[in-house]
């Protein structure tokens, strides 16, 4: 058995959410408590992650690779893609809602997987993670608001 | 992507139904393993929160479950250690306490039965009062020798058995994340998020019935305890314990409960009726909370069943396992639901069949690209 809060600890940066924007406020110990509770999935270019329409029941972190976000309807190009230390899933944990595009990766990626228990039980139950992540997922969806704000202008001029 | 919610339809409800009665069949034939896996569940479900709230605290799984464990063993055998030389009293003349309160049921109920005799002359000429003294008399003259060394070889065969409880609680809380990551390892992308589900749905209803029954024994004790020192019966909290352990076994087991208290009435209250019938009294009023208050806010919210399905299945574990098929029948019945739905969920959906196939086709290419003949 071992005694790792005996040892010294590995660094943040040992850690494979550590470069992880959702993730980047937090310090070490609550990254080893995050990563206690996430599970970890390879995928292999082009195979879906998940689909549009879908229940949400874990929100996806970009370890290594690059996945692509398409909308139902909107063929094969995709409407963003993700790298490494993005994220994305958060939106059917937060409002319960399906998922509303699918995800599919566009080469060999890695994802952290953080199941829906297991993230609504850190946002009760840990004050600084939850703060942390809260602040984090405000930053991005204000990010995403400002980025469709400016596009919709330029949409309706063509 | 059918956006298409899913529905249980008689097949797999049948289904459920057949391998409930199945496993109740099995669990019958391997109880000495059943039991003990089922108290370490509940120790395990008990102390669960202790081990996350030191994991939320930045402590490892494996050092949080041996703290967490350390301090269980350190609670429980302090009481024990402390108890014991008064365990051993006790035990030593259990045999005459037991014959002794069984001798106050007895009058109790002769007692009863020549009060009907004076009113009724049916009663009188029937001989019932007669009848009963001399079968219940001939039942208990010989009880020593029949049944007591049964049931004491049975103690001793059940406890090695017992023992293991902490040990597999102890993997439980140490090694349970781990055996959950190695099924969820072995489940292919396309089903993972419905496993995710899948397993957090059969541990939350198992997690929610057992703890539920915890919680609804404690009510039942306290208030059976509080009813019973009100009565003043001596011994009412350890009674009352004893008592609502018992109705863990639907039906049978409130009714024994009740007779066990009635003896410890009829023995330490000769001739007064009247404190009998005010337990009796006590049970009926605490068995209408139960089943009306207290059952609906603790392992009611576990079983998502129709009342009738659950009396119904009660008696069907009750026919095909006994005593253990009542008591297992409504938790392996809730688990076995769960399973069942998810189980159709996954076989039903063609995307998630081909999102496999899919992922399958893209390895296969992966695996063989060099693989060429020309």
């Amino acid at each position: 058995m071992k005694w790792h809060w005996l040892e010294r600890g590995k660094g943040r940066a040992g850690h494979r959410l550590s470069g992880t924007a959702l993730f980047s406020d937090l310090g070490e110990r609550e990254l080893r408590v995050v990563e206690a509770f996430a599970h970890e999935r390879q995928f292999l270019p082009d195979e879906v992650v998940f689909d549009a329409g879908e229940d949400g029941q874990a929100l996806y972190v970009v370890v290594s690779g690059r996945v692509a976000v398409i909308a139902e309807g909107a063929g094969d190009r995709p409407l963003a893609e993700l790298v490494a230390g993005e994220f994305f899933g958060e939106m059917g944990l937060l409002d319960g809602a399906p998922r509303s595009a699918q995800i599919r990766a566009l080469e060999p990626t890695t994802l952290v997987v953080l199941p829906r228990t297991e993230f609504d039980r850190l946002m009760v139950s840990h004050a600084r993670i939850a703060s942390c992540i809260s602040l984090q997922l405000a930053r991005h969806l204000g990010r995403r608001l400002r980025a469709m704000l400016e596009i919709a202008p330029a949409r309706e001029a063509s | 992507m059918s956006l298409l919610r899913y529905r249980a339809g008689p097949l797999v409800w049948s289904g459920n139904i057949l391998a409930t009665c199945l496993l109740l069949f099995f669990f019958q034939k391997i109880l000495w393993l059943v039991v003990p896996f089922i108290l370490a569940l509940v120790l395990h479900y008990l102390l669960a929160p202790l081990k996350l709230r030191l994991l939320l605290r930045g402590v490892s799984h494996d050092a949080a479950a041996a703290m967490v464990s350390v301090a269980a063993f350190l609670v429980c055998a302090l009481p024990v250690v402390y108890g014991f030389p008064r365990l051993l009293g006790d035990v030593a003349g259990l045999h005459e306490t037991l014959l002794r309160y069984i001798g106050g049921g007895i009058r109790l109920l002769t007692d009863v039965l020549s009060d009907l005799e004076a009113r009724s002359a049916f009663l009188a000429e029937s001989g019932a009062r007669a009848m009963l003294e001399t079968q219940l008399g001939g039942f208990f003259e010989h009880f020593t020798e029949k049944y007591l060394p049964g049931i004491v070889m049975g103690l001793m065969v059940w406890s090695p058995s017992l023992l293991l409880v902490p040990f597999i609680a102890f993997f439980m809380l140490r090694d349970g994340w781990r055996f959950r990551r190695l099924l969820l390892r072995a489940v292919p992308n396309a089903y993972f998020e419905r496993s995710l589900a899948l397993i957090d749905a059969v541990d939350r209803t198992a997690r929610q019935y057992f703890v539920g029954l915890l919680q609804l024994t404690l009510l039942d004790t306290l208030c059976l305890a509080a009813g019973l020192w009100v009565i003043g019966i001596d011994g009412a909290l350890m009674l009352g314990l004893l008592a609502a352990v018992l109705a863990w076994i639907p039906f049978v087991g409130s009714v024994i409960g009740c007779l066990l208290v009635v003896l410890v009435v009829a023995t330490d209250f000769p001739g007064q009726p009247g404190v009998a019938y005010a337990a009796i009294g006590l049970f009926v009023a605490v068995r209408l909370l139960d089943d009306f208050v207290f059952m609906p806010v603790t392992v009611g919210k576990s079983l998502n069943m129709h009342p009738l399905v659950t009396v119904l299945m009660i008696f069907i574990g009750g026919a095909v396992a006994g005593v253990p098929g009542l008591m297992l029948v409504l938790p392996v019945l809730g688990v076995v639901m769960v399973l069942g739905e998810s189980a159709g969920q996954l076989l039903t959906d063609p995307r998630l069949h081909a999102r496999h196939a899919h992922a399958k086709a893209l390895e296969l290419r992966r695996v063989t690209r060099d693989l060429r003949i020309d």
